[in-house]
């Protein structure tokens, strides 16, 4: 008899995840009192000298994250990687099929067999990893860059730390209520808690991965 | 309370470099060791605690070998690049047209040092945690709002610093150098009476502001305004949008399925 659950993350990958998650909160939770005026007394003095303070312990666990998936499992995060890079025409299928899909699930007819990553998820690690490098080098620029770097870059540094939070916010919103509450996708969740899904759901999300992990018995 | 200004007379001052212990002691600020660079100009920069200074330049033309002396310190710009980037609004418009800071409040983000088209405030942070706080002149907010002049106007034996009502010292400024040219220093002109919505802080020059280091036409950086009112309306909106077209993907899902439903039972 086939086992009910199929692997999906492993226990570094789940790891850097949470580590991830945790450090963005903070990091969006101390830097995001800048863009709310209500929230300003938090940047003012004491209390700002602190939150500055959090944001850098944060900025380290964040920078580290990706480290920890690359130590811990090579092989998933090289997987992961090519995953994201390799685009074909399924995907430009998926994506102009991607509200049938989250509206209509099952019954939307003619949404392409995806691999362990759809289009969707594929597009939101390319994003997550431009917006990682930006962050690390515009908050590097913002941390040491005092009198090291001209003014001018140090502008062009705030300007795009700020706009690379506002798409990663949207992603994480989107991704937020992918994973935790629309009916068709929030028991994927599982994957990031215990690492596995329901064959079912592999079967009717990521059927190519489904069926390399078939043939080949492993696949990331 | 009408707007002040101080006047800096660069004609008269003599490089004696009073208005930069009167500064110390009224502000209370540490004096800092320094080591002699060859040159009677000291200390070398301005810093967390050293807000004004005397800088010197040579000048070599007809009139042989001159030797310039110029107040450094924040100019008090009305269109403040500083004022618009502090994000805890530690730096402010003073109603008597001076740029106020409140030490209380600034948390050491270090922007304002950034965004200064003259590179007046300095930070004084520790370089790892980012823990500490970013000074400038005052304009001695202190004395100027209970009635007193600056403590560098008082002090200045040459009578090269003035303070007043802004008009006057405008006034006094422009008087000032037609005198100059008259007695054959073409070059002389006056800087602050428009420069960035008028400054706090008017020089009289004797020769053209780059002279001094000072910018000749200087803007308030493109980027400045660029994140209160771009990036922060832009996010809100960029938020706002995907919230709403989450809420009706849900709706929509939830129709879907409650037809999917309603055709089973019926």
């Amino acid at each position: 008899m086939e086992e009910r659950y199929v692997k999906r993350f492993s226990a570094s990958e789940r790891l850097a995840h949470w580590l991830h998650f945790l450090a963005f909160t903070v990091l969006l939770g101390t830097g995001g009192f800048l863009y709310m005026p209500a929230l300003q007394p938090f940047t003012v003095g004491t209390a700002g000298e602190a939150a500055r303070l959090a944001h850098r312990v944060a900025a380290v666990v964040f920078i580290a994250c990706p480290l920890i998936y690359l130590i811990g499992d090579p092989k998933g995060f090289f997987y992961s990687l090519r995953e994201a890079f390799s685009w074909g025409a399924e995907d430009v299928q998926w994506l102009r099929l991607a509200w049938c899909y989250y509206t209509r699930g099952a019954k939307c007819a003619g949404i392409p067999p995806q691999g362990k990553y759809n289009a969707g998820q594929k597009l939101n690690v390319l994003t997550q990893i431009v917006a990682f490098i930006l962050f690390t080098v515009t908050g590097l620029i913002m941390w040491f860059g005092h009198g090291v770097v001209s003014p001018a870059l140090f502008r062009w540094a705030v300007i795009i730390h700020d706009l690379s939070v506002t798409a990663v916010l949207v992603l994480f919103l989107l991704h937020l209520y992918l994973v935790a509450i629309h009916p068709f996708t929030r028991e994927s969740i599982m994957a990031m808690f215990e690492g596995v899904v329901t064959r079912e759901y592999a079967q009717e999300h990521h059927a190519r991965w489904y069926e390399e992990m078939k043939a080949g018995g492993e696949a990331g | 309370m009408g707007k002040v200004a101080m006047l800096i007379d660069t004609s008269k001052c003599t490089g004696c470099r009073g208005c930069q212990v009167a500064c110390k002691e009224w502000n209370d600020l540490p004096a800092t060791t320094t080591t002699n660079w060859g040159s009677y100009e000291n200390p070398p920069d301005l810093s967390a605690s050293t807000w004004t200074r005397i800088s010197f330049h040579e000048v070599a033309d007809d009139r042989g070998v001159r030797w310039l002396f110029f107040k450094e310190g924040c100019l008090h710009c009305t269109e403040a690049a500083c004022v618009e980037v502090c994000p805890t609004a530690a730096l402010q418009y003073h109603e008597m047209g001076f740029v106020s800071l409140d030490e209380d409040r600034c948390n050491g983000c270090g922007y304002c040092v950034e965004f200064c088209p003259f590179q007046i405030p300095r930070l004084e942070i520790n370089p790892l945690t980012g823990q500490g706080k970013a000074y400038k002149c005052t304009l001695c907010q202190d004395r100027v709002t209970n009635d007193l002049i600056p403590a560098c106007a008082k002090t200045c034996p040459a009578n090269a610093i003035q303070f007043g009502d802004r008009e006057a010292m405008v006034t006094m400024a422009q008087k000032r150098v037609e005198e100059l040219k008259a007695i054959g220093y073409t070059n002389a002109v006056v800087y602050g009476d428009k420069e960035l919505g008028g400054l706090g802080r008017i020089y009289v020059l004797m020769e053209r502001p780059s002279v001094y280091g000072l910018p000749e036409n200087p803007q308030v950086p493109a980027l400045t305004r660029l994140w209160q009112k771009g990036i922060q309306p832009f996010g809100y909106a960029a938020v706002g949008l995907t919230l709403l077209g989450l809420g009706f993907n849900w709706v929509v899902q939830r129709r879907v399925a409650r037809a999917a439903e309603a055709e089973e039972e019926g």
